[in-house]
């Protein structure tokens, strides 16, 4: 049997480039940084085209993004991914979580899969929530912190390996299922030149709120719960000590320096 | 019949047994060319550049140049192969049934016919002894570089026997059948051979019959056995030093990237050019390249004589089972079939002729290319493997991952953000305009020259200082310059070099772009990277872009030179730095030595400098020892053998300079960390540092047009 996988990847500003910007208007700047897939959404992805080298299979991308996000999801496509479904609206600048867990959750009602992969979080809002939050409203069941995911689809049943304090935890659920990945899971592949040269010719379905049958009043900019009221710059890091010496005064040192601030 | 080889008893077979032997290797070369001919990428065109390729024969094939490297191998090597050239005429003249001497014993009454003997046996003497000579290196003081088999014993066997037995039968024949003009040697051994006391008429008969023939046989054996033996450079050479690279050696050969169905660079036999199987069949195993190859001598497992001669390998098994005759119906019965075997022409290069790890600890540095006599091409093959690793199938050092996305991402290979481009300039004492802004005020026409600062001086820390160090010259030289600031991207080279020229491509198109919105075409570039400096000069005309640029070693050589650029005098020692008479050891780039052949101008500027000592390595110039931070290699981790850029610090320690000048930011970053390491725990203070800091510190302090005096760190 082979596997129908969703991968939910979300375009961010380039971490790299350093040049994350928010407007006036508290939203990102997205032109003042070139986009790349969010980090721990390649993990995923990766590991969802190794299940289906494995297993046989399609991989599709979903994105909720401003038109731009279609280059990026190229990206996706020419890791292997087999097609994208990108879902754009105006009226969609400016979602908060909430929003975006509900446009994501009814893109997926139209879908067909056995498993959605969410990364662990983005690194531009760093919220983290997105995945269980469409596992919930979808009643799916949910796998978080993946190191190992491991499906049997004849079974029907998916086993995953959850990072925890003390080890693994291993849990199996029926297909289909959300599951949330980790960088264990593996890094993420280079793509090939053929892989750049298809991903040109890939499908990307594009869905406006009117094609998820939507309500612009209830979801988007301007039904957003959540707004920035301000931002302020994380402090400059203090002057670097270094402590220099045998590795005796260098441990009596830093201790001193530890109950100095209290901290011991 | 003439009467010329009267006394040779059944002479006329030798018309059968040379001229059968003729066909046969005629027919064996033929084999080999069929699988050249299966090859798909074009090779050089034998009508362009005519005179270039024939000045080359010239120089490389008939005097040799290369081999001077080595003067007692090139002398051994040239002596055998004139004299073998020489005695041809004489072989020559028995394979014609007497017709070279015919012809050459008409004029002057046969004194030029005796000159020739003469000279004959001069040479034949020579070779006989160059040829001990040969023995005794492979079996007693055996080079390292050498490959030791039977083939070569072999070769220098028959050789040997062939010249000794045609110069005593020339003897036994003049004994029993009288006087030859001009050959004074063999003359000299006929008198005791048929004197008293020597042989009898019958046993010089029968000496000569048996010498003679021995010399004939070995000829065609020779023959028949040549297309088989690494001796067959004799045959090929000429042909792979005609056809040799024309292109600047710092070019790697285009790549369109749009094409349908294409194979990416190089995995198999079948991706490479004619001319590429051509150098498998010239490699003579000499081992020059090994001997100068850094990963080689660092004990990694790339050799690129073995790479050389797997490609031969690979091309021999490509034939295998074909008839030395082609269609013939009695090879059918032997079960041969007229086919090339396709399953050696369509496995992969990569594991057969090189192993994979081999592929990725090439610098790229270009010392084999420089050491071939026969003008191999090593490393426009390897670029060509890892084109095809990284391209189709996304193999390669893991490392290379974060420096492949970081030069797609932000536009260098460091990932540091591209608003930070311009860090290097802050504290200078003089402003340096961004070319944007000059062009906004009109003053494009004003500008002398761009400076392309490159990534690694706008980055790294170290690099920095030599960035302020080389600004500050341009400034006391009164030179109106500017940089591209956050408009400048990385030029690609690592990228290239690493097989991705997809990043390459999108690099280069990127600066092509930017340079030519400044109309940079009509200016002059200047940087201070050998790297950038190769790709924006010898690679970017492959993409449209063609601009002149010029290295800093040779830009602040013209600067003193046209004395824009004074420094402190020796005895003046007001400034100090000047005089202080520091021993300096000049460390050169591979890719402005041996790429682009610039060797003297950073001499010239380090002897300008008051009191500066110039203590030289063995491997200096073209023949400098790579860094190690050559072909991307800079990103990648030495896993394997002892690391490249300690070897080279330990050959400049050697030189008990306390100074290592450097000329490129790469071998700076890996001498420093290589003379870090070696110094820790000893006290030693030997900096690397480079020309342009050397320059900026000996800078006389009034400088017509300066702003400032030269600041340095």
């Amino acid at each position: 049997m082979p596997l129908r996988i969703v991968v939910l990847t979300k375009p961010v500003p380039d971490p790299a480039a350093a040049a994350e910007r928010l407007g006036a208007d508290g939203r990102l700047d997205r032109a003042a940084s070139p986009a790349v897939i969010n980090g721990n959404d390649e993990y995923t992805l990766e590991a969802s085209l190794k299940l289906v080298e494995a297993h046989g299979g399609e991989v599709t991308l979903l994105s909720m993004a401003p038109p731009s996000g279609l280059e990026t999801m190229r990206k996706g496509l020419a890791m292997g991914a087999h097609r994208g479904v990108l879902v754009t609206d105006p009226a969609l600048a400016g979602s908060d979580q909430g929003s975006t867990i509900q446009v994501l959750a009814a893109a997926l009602r139209g879908l067909e899969y056995d498993l959605v992969l969410a990364g662990f979080d983005t690194s531009d809002g760093v919220g983290g929530v997105v995945g269980a939050a469409i596992a919930s409203l979808l009643k799916l069941p949910y796998l978080s912190s993946a190191a190992k995911i491991e499906p049997d689809p004849d079974a029907g049943t998916v086993r995953v390996r959850r990072i925890s304090p003390t080890g693994f935890d291993l849990l199996e659920a029926p297909m289909p299922a959300l599951i949330v990945g980790t960088q264990l899971l593996g890094e993420p592949r280079y793509p090939s030149l053929k892989g750049i040269m298809a991903a040109r010719s890939k499908e990307v379905v594009t869905k406006s709120l009117a094609d998820l049958e939507l309500d612009a009043k209830v979801v988007g900019g301007a039904a957003s719960r959540s707004k920035v009221t301000g931002t302020t710059k994380p402090p400059a890091r203090g002057a670097t000590t270094v402590v220099r010496g045998t590795p005796e005064e260098g441990a009596k040192a830093i201790a001193d320096l530890l109950a100095s601030r209290r901290l011991i | 019949m003439n009467a010329i080889f009267e006394d040779v008893p059944y002479y006329p077979l030798v018309f059968v047994v040379f001229w059968g032997a003729v066909v046969v290797f005629g027919l064996a070369m033929a084999r080999h060319l069929r699988v050249f001919a299966a090859t798909r990428a074009a090779g050089p065109s034998p009508f362009e550049d005519v005179r270039a390729r024939f000045a080359g024969l010239i120089q490389y094939a008939f005097v040799q140049t290369k081999m001077f490297k080595d003067p007692r191998a090139a002398i051994l090597h040239l002596g055998i192969f004139w004299g073998f050239i020489l005695l041809t005429i004489g072989t020559a003249n028995v394979v014609t049934g007497g017709l070279v001497q015919q012809v050459l014993s008409a004029p002057f009454g046969g004194v030029l016919w005796a000159a020739i003997l003469a000279m004959q046996n001069v040479v034949a003497v020579t070779v006989i002894a160059f040829i001990l000579w040969a023995f005794e290196r492979r079996l007693i003081s055996r080079p390292a570089r050498l490959t030791y088999n039977l083939d070569a014993l072999l070769i220098l066997g028959m050789i040997g026997t062939l010249v000794a037995a045609e110069f005593f039968a020339q003897a036994f024949e003049i004994a029993r059948y009288g006087a030859q003009p001009g050959a004074f040697i063999t003359s000299a051994i006929a008198q005791p051979l048929g004197g008293i006391g020597g042989l009898s008429r019958a046993g010089l008969e029968t000496g000569f019959a048996i010498l003679w023939w021995l010399h004939m046989l070995i000829v065609a054996a020779f023959l028949v056995y040549l297309p088989g033996s690494k001796h067959l450079h004799i045959a090929t050479s000429f042909f792979n030093i005609y056809f040799r690279k024309l292109k600047p050696r710092g070019e790697l050969p285009a790549m369109d990237l749009e094409a349908e169905d294409a194979t990416f660079g190089l995995r198999t036999l079948a991706d490479l050019g004619w001319n590429d199987l051509l150098d498998g069949f010239t490699c003579t195993e000499c081992g020059r390249c090994q001997q100068a190859c850094p990963a080689w001598n660092t004990g990694k497992p790339l050799n690129p004589k073995q790479f050389i001669m797997g490609i031969r390998d690979m091309s021999v098994e490509a034939e295998h089972g074909l008839p030395l005759i082609p269609n013939s119906p009695s090879a059918a019965s032997f079960g041969l079939t007229d086919v090339i075997n396709q399953a050696a022409m369509l496995s992969p290069i990569v594991d057969n002729a090189i192993p994979y790890d081999a592929v990725w600890d090439c610098v790229t540095c270009g010392a084999c290319v420089e050491a071939c006599p026969v003008l191999i091409e090593h490393v426009d093959k390897i670029v060509g493997l890892r084109r095809n690793l990284v391209l189709e199938d996304s193999r390669f050092p893991t490392e290379l991952n974060g420096a492949f996305r970081n030069m797609e991402g932000v536009g260098n290979p460091w990932g540091q953000p591209p608003t930070t481009r311009t860090d290097w300039t802050k504290g200078l004492a003089f402003e340096i305009p961004l070319v944007a802004d000059v062009a906004a005020r009109g003053e494009l026409g004003s500008l002398d020259v761009l400076y392309w600062v490159g990534c690694a001086a706008a980055f790294d820390e170290r690099n920095r200082k030599v960035a302020r160090a080389f600004a500050t010259c341009l400034d006391a030289a009164g030179i109106n310059f500017a940089i591209l600031g956050q408009e400048e991207s990385c030029t690609g080279d690592p990228a290239r070099r690493m097989g991705n020229d997809y990043v390459f491509q999108m690099l280069a198109s990127g600066n092509i772009e930017t340079l030519n919105r400044y109309r940079m075409g009509e200016r002059t570039i200047v940087t201070a990277c050998p790297h950038c400096f190769n790709s924006i000069g010898n690679e970017y005309g492959q993409l449209g872009g063609n601009f002149r640029v010029i290295h800093h070693a040779a830009f602040l050589r013209e600067l003193l030179a046209n004395g824009r650029l004074r420094v402190v005098d020796a005895d003046a020692g007001a400034n100090g730095a000047g005089g202080t008479g520091r021993s300096v050891t000049l460390h050169d780039s591979c890719y402005l030595t041996r790429y682009n052949g610039i060797v003297d101008q950073p001499r010239e500027v380090l002897g300008s400098i008051a009191g500066l000592e110039l203590r030289e390595m063995d491997n200096r110039g073209k023949n400098t020892f790579c860094c190690g931070a050559g072909g991307g290699r800079m990103w990648m981790e030495e896993t394997r053998g002892t690391r490249i850029n300690e070897a080279r610090t330990s050959q400049a320690l050697a030189t008990g300079a306390s100074t290592v000048a450097t000329e490129c930011p790469f071998c700076m970053t890996m001498l420093k960390d290589g003379l870090e390491a070696a110094q820790s725990g000893t006290g030693g203070t030997v900096k690397a540092i480079d020309i342009a800091e050397l320059l900026a510190e000996s800078l006389a302090p009034t400088q017509p047009g300066s702003r400032a005096l030269p600041v340095l760190q």
